[in-house]
């Protein structure tokens, strides 16, 4: 132990061999020594001299070190130590006694992470350290993973993204008791989702929105600490660009929970007027933050709308307008939350009717509107709360007809109202006060009252403008005209020109109305033909061509100086078609217009910045090309120009005709699937008709065959039951005329034969000549069979004589082979095959043997059968008139089939009336031909 | 907006099955014929009704590209329950069940209820997966079975509900651990009068230790 102490005591001062030699044997001894106390000590002076020598510590003890993390495990505190050198190592932060942070130094930090990651197992063992529950080993590698991810977040966070469950485990020290470590953990996840929307999403589904809201409540709100602070970060963090989590935002229920966040005390407010502190400020400014993020423009739009729904029913916006109207908040709060109550009112009709509700606390009660434009005109107040009213009347008005109706009225000469103070009386002092800034404002606001409101834009032209007493009154209209003839501030100007490019825009009766006063159009190709001025002069040239174009796209001729063609004329010879061209795109090419077109919301910090409108981009995006078609067009663009909006209805029209198309085709497609199975079904139907066709057809031809006693043996194979039964019904029909034939035959034959026989036979003759007949028949059948028995008989005889001679012939070959036997032994085997030959034809003689002895005594049954077939004679008579009968009723039976056969054809006819429908031809002669023949066969 | 209970879900299997078309059938009652590739994960929730008990899911889609396959592990662990997706007419991604299964049992907790979807049944002439295979290894592996149509919505109400009744049925049984959130099972607001004076973010010192 000495010798550390020796070694750290002259360490400070001492020159870097020295610390260099120092830190190679204390890594030496960390990685030699068996020990765990040596490591120990050994780990901890590293730590020591970790903050000031970081590349030697890191260059000669970060593998070591690793190492010390895999196998000394079980001891928390060389673990503990371990981690906080390899923190220090990493981290870039300059320690107290650390003077110079160097860039070389945050380089270093860098490179050692890399190196350590580049192991990924490193990155998994720290991981698996998170399990460890002891502080000393938990709190210094969640500060560990949090330098890390600090120094190199894309490479860890892929990493981490890759170890099973590491997300997981880091949102678990969320609900670790100890409030460092959750505060700490708190900082990592801030790291770790930062950019990354997968580990965005994977954090939030492990109920990251309640388990932060849940801290966010315990740490007392907006009046917490910087823990809540970091806990909104974090929450923004998971929510910005990542739909997937605001819906999830959303569909948790959590807007509801940011309800709480702007509880404001009113009262309390009140009594310290002191003001809030600074923490509390930006807590609420990251609270407002996350409303905005949950419903900015740029979201998709039905998210958005979602959540807008949401706010305003769970009183958020109530709670927002509040602090609208509430003293003592201060500016900056303010400026924020005029930016969130505008998009969350932005596009959204009922929020916006809410909003437009909302009574200002003054007396009497002012329309919360009213206040606040007061305050947009106002040049005493902020510049950038000047810019929040306005996106608020903006987002007020966008898409709300209702509510820009409102406010053109409020200009209209019927309801002005002496004695209160009115938004367009507001509108018009702006316009037309000193203030340029206040111009612009008012103008653009203007312009947003009557965008996309063709009937407003009627309406605006309405106003009339009391000018010095004992002068009549002048338009709205003119008057812009006037203060822009005057040449007043160019911000001034570019207001009013954006103003009335909107006013003219698609509106006929403006631009007559414009066109009414001669001296605008003079002072219009002035300003374009100028050659003269900088770069925002050439925004104001750019803007008079504009709304040059606009009068000759917009012109229903109705004014004789100034038609269509005329302007044309004058464009194209006074000012020449290229510079107006020039002129006209300069104005989308400008740094401003670009910027202004990113975004509805007004984002600058200065007021010289201020140029174009957002809305105003889109126009004149819009309409930019409409405009130079119809001044450098042939003769029918201009014509071509004006009937475009009609084409793009058109267009739109067949766009939905297309789509309506597609339906159809799909329905159609189904339907010919549906057909098609119909067909195929319908095609099997037709075949199986036709087959039953064939079949019928056969059976006629069947029938007919029998019709006309022809000996056809048609052979009705596969048909179906009917024609079976009928088959088989005719086959025995024919069956028993055939017996009834052979019958008879059979008796004419044996009445011949019992000629010469014996008496006998006569008595049977005068029973019936058939039975007779057959009798005798099977008689001398019976007879043969004896003659041929007793032919085999001596069949036999004469085979056994044979087998005996083969036997003696074997008897003595037999006795030959013995003799040779006892000559030559080879010989055994013939031997026996030959005495086997023998037995086999014993054997066989025996069989023959038997067999005569059964024929023999076949002999004697058929003689017996013979008798018992003439007893058996008598029954045959009797049998015979059952046959008699049998046969009528077969007849008639066939008669009745002929019968069925007739509904048959009628059927066929019936299904060949069916085919014919179902387009398939039936050889119908051939079918009719049959059915004639069969009627004439029956008649 | 109030619910008894909410339930996570996470929708898994083979890319190109049809798991984003069921959860937006399910979701918005509507079919996207183009196949949009799902990158990591995606959100959907909608209300139920159970047991005339109100009940929210929450469901999580999936990308089904292997290259994804990491992201969507940690998602399995806090899920209640899954649907495992495959295509009727394509039967490697039949085949390929048993390796989504296996992954599923070991990342997730035990009692995670699983459904097999046997998805595009409308596509019955290219079907290449009879219905009783996928019978046959549901049954196997004791997961509930359907086969569903995300193209004409046959079925896929009923997918999610009975999973969902499963899942009703565990906790009637007690088997899920409802105080626990990490299964995937939330109480509804109004619903846990018993642990009003517990705030689920708060945890004990004991929770700490053992929330690994």
């Amino acid at each position: 132990m000495d010798y550390f102490r020796n070694l750290l005591g002259t360490q400070p001062g001492d020159e870097q061999p020295s610390s260099h030699e120092t830190i190679e044997r204390l890594a030496d001894r960390v990685q030699t020594s068996s020990l765990l106390e040596d490591r120990r000590d050994a780990v901890r002076a590293l730590k020591s001299l970790s903050k000031k020598f970081r590349l030697e510590v890191g260059t000669l003890a970060m593998d070591i070190l690793v190492k010390v993390l895999e196998t000394d495990r079980g001891d928390a505190e060389i673990i503990g130590y371990t981690l906080d050198t390899l923190h220090h190592i990493m981290s870039n932060e300059p320690s107290e006694e650390d003077e110079m942070a160097t860039p070389e130094s945050v380089e270093l930090g860098e490179q050692f992470t890399e190196i350590f990651i580049k192991q990924h197992e490193n990155v998994g063992l720290l991981v698996s350290l998170l399990e460890e529950y002891d502080f000393h080993v938990r709190w210094p590698t969640v500060r560990l993973l949090t330098v890390l991810l600090t120094n190199r977040p894309k490479d860890l966070q892929e990493c981490l993204l890759v170890i099973p469950m590491a997300v997981s485990k880091l949102m678990d020290l969320l609900s670790d008791s100890r409030e460092i470590i959750r505060n700490d953990a708190l900082l990592l996840l801030n790291q770790l989702t930062k950019g990354n929307a997968n580990i965005q999403k994977i954090v939030a589904f492990e109920n990251a929105f309640e388990r932060i809201l849940d801290i966010i409540v315990e740490e007392g709100v907006s009046d917490g600490g910087i823990v809540v602070e970091d806990c909104l970060l974090l929450l923004l963090s998971l929510l910005k660009n990542n739909t997937s989590n605001q819906n999830f935002f959303k569909e948790g229920s959590y807007i509801q929970r940011l309800t709480q966040f702007f509880e404001l005390d009113n009262a309390e407010s009140h009594n310290k007027q002191a003001g809030w502190s600074a923490q509390k400020v930006t807590n609420i400014h990251l609270m407002l933050q996350l409303v905005r993020t949950l419903v900015s423009p740029s979201s998709p739009q039905n998210q958005t709308v979602a959540c807008q729904k949401v706010m305003n029913h769970c009183g958020l916006l109530q709670q927002l307008c509040a602090i609208l109207m509430a003293s003592g908040v201060p500016a900056d709060v303010l400026t924020e939350t005029i930016n969130t109550v505008s998009e969350v009112i932005r596009g959204n009709q009922p929020n916006q009717e809410y909003f437009a509700s909302v009574l200002a606390p003054s007396n009497p009660p002012r329309p919360a509107i009213v206040v606040l434009l007061m305050s947009m005109v106002n040049e005493k107040q902020p510049f950038v709360l000047r810019c929040a009213v306005l996106y608020c009347f903006q987002s007020f008005l966008f898409k709300n007809e209702v509510g820009q109706s409102q406010i053109i009225q409020t200009l209209l000469p019927t309801s002005a109202d002496a004695n209160t103070i009115s938004a367009g009386q507001l509108l018009c002092g702006g316009l037309f006060s000193g203030d340029s800034l206040s111009n612009w404002f008012a103008a653009v606001a203007m312009l947003h009252a009557i965008l996309g409101n063709t009937s407003q834009r009627e309406q605006l032209l309405r106003v009339q403008l009391a000018t010095s007493l004992g002068n009549p009154p002048v338009s709205l209209l003119q008057q812009c005209c006037n203060m822009l003839a005057q040449g007043v501030k160019l911000q001034t100007r570019v207001g009013l020109l954006m103003l009335l490019s909107s006013w003219l825009a698609d509106c006929p009766v403006a631009v007559t109305h414009f066109l009414s006063n001669s001296a605008n159009v003079p002072y219009l190709i002035s300003q374009v033909s100028s050659s003269e001025g900088d770069e925002l002069e050439l925004i104001v040239q750019g803007l008079c061509a504009f709304l040059l174009g606009l009068c000759m796209v917009s012109n229903d001729d109705q004014n004789p100086s100034f038609t269509k063609a005329s302007l044309k004329e004058i464009i194209q010879n006074r000012i020449g078609l290229e510079m107006f061209t020039d002129k006209l795109t300069s104005v989308g090419k400008n740094e401003s217009y670009t910027r202004a077109a990113k975004k509805p919301h007004l984002h600058y910090k200065h007021p010289s910045e201020i140029v174009f409108d957002f809305e105003f981009t889109g126009l004149f995006k819009h309409l930019e090309n409409e405009v130079l078609m119809a001044v450098s067009g042939a003769e029918n663009m201009g014509l071509k120009a004006a009937s475009r909006r009609e084409h793009e209805s058109i267009v739109e029209n067949y766009k939905e005709l297309i789509k309506e198309q597609d339906q159809k085709l799909n329905d159609m497609s189904q339907q010919v699937l549906a057909l098609q199975s119909k067909h195929s079904a319908a095609t099997a139907t037709i075949e199986e008709l036709r087959s039953q066709v064939q079949q019928l057809k056969d059976q006629n031809s069947l029938l007919k065959a029998q019709k006309g006693q022809t000996q056809g043996t048609a052979n009705g194979t596969g048909v179906e039951s009917l024609q079976r039964e009928m088959q088989a019904l005719s086959l025995q029909l024919k069956e028993k005329e055939e017996q009834v034939e052979k019958l008879k035959n059979e008796l004419t034959v044996s009445e011949a034969k019992l000629l010469s026989q014996g008496g006998g036979g006569e008595g049977v003759k005068e029973n019936g000549p058939t039975e007779t007949a057959l009798l005798q028949a099977s008689l001398s059948r019976l007879n043969s069979d004896v003659e041929e028995l007793k032919k085999q008989c001596t069949q036999k005889d004469t085979e056994i004589t044979s087998l005996r001679s083969q036997l003696d012939n074997a008897q003595a070959d037999l006795v030959q082979a013995q003799s040779s036997a006892t000559d030559n032994q080879g010989s055994d085997s013939r031997v026996q095959e030959l005495t086997g030959e023998l037995q086999r034809m014993t054997e066989e003689r025996k069989q023959l043997q038997e067999r005569l002895t059964k024929s023999n005594q076949e002999n004697l049954n058929l003689s017996n059968k013979i008798r018992v077939l003439e007893e058996g004679k008598e029954a045959e008579a009797a049998e015979k008139g059952v046959l008699r009968e049998e046969l009528d009723t077969l007849k008639k039976e066939q008669d009745d089939l002929l019968v069925l056969l007739a509904d048959q054809d009628a059927k066929i006819n019936k299904f060949k009336a069916k085919l014919k429908e179902l387009g398939q031809e039936v050889e119908e002669d051939d079918d009719e031909e049959d059915f004639e023949d069969e009627d004439e066969d029956d008649a | 907006m109030s619910y008894a209970y909410l339930f996570k879900y996470i929708i898994i299997g083979d890319t190109g099955v049809g798991k984003s078309c069921l959860l937006l059938q399910f979701t918005d009652k509507r079919f996207q014929p183009v196949h949009d590739l799902t990158i990591g994960v995606e959100f959907g929730a909608r209300m139920i009704t159970i047991d005339g008990k109100q009940i929210k899911l929450q469901i999580w889609d999936t990308a089904g590209q292997e290259s994804f396959r990491s992201i969507t592990r940690s998602y399995y662990r806090g899920a209640a329950g899954a649907l495992l997706v495959y295509d009727i007419t394509r039967r490697d991604t039949f085949n390929h069940l048993t390796t989504w299964l296996e992954d599923a049992r070991q990342h997730s907790n035990s009692n995670m209820v699983i459904m097999l979807i046997g998805n595009k049944s409308d596509l019955e002439a290219r079907r290449e997966v009879k219905k009783e295979e996928g019978e046959a290894f549901a049954r196997e592996h004791g997961l509930i079975f359907m086969e569903t149509s995300a193209k004409t919505a046959a079925n896929v109400e009923e997918a999610f509900i009975n999973t969902a009744k499963e899942i009703y049925q565990k906790i009637q049984d007690g088997v899920f651990d409802i105080n626990n959130e990490a299964n995937g099972i939330k109480i509804g607001p109004q619903h846990s009068p018993a642990n009003q004076n517990m705030p689920s973010g708060g945890g004990g010192g004991n929770q700490g230790g053992n929330c690994c």
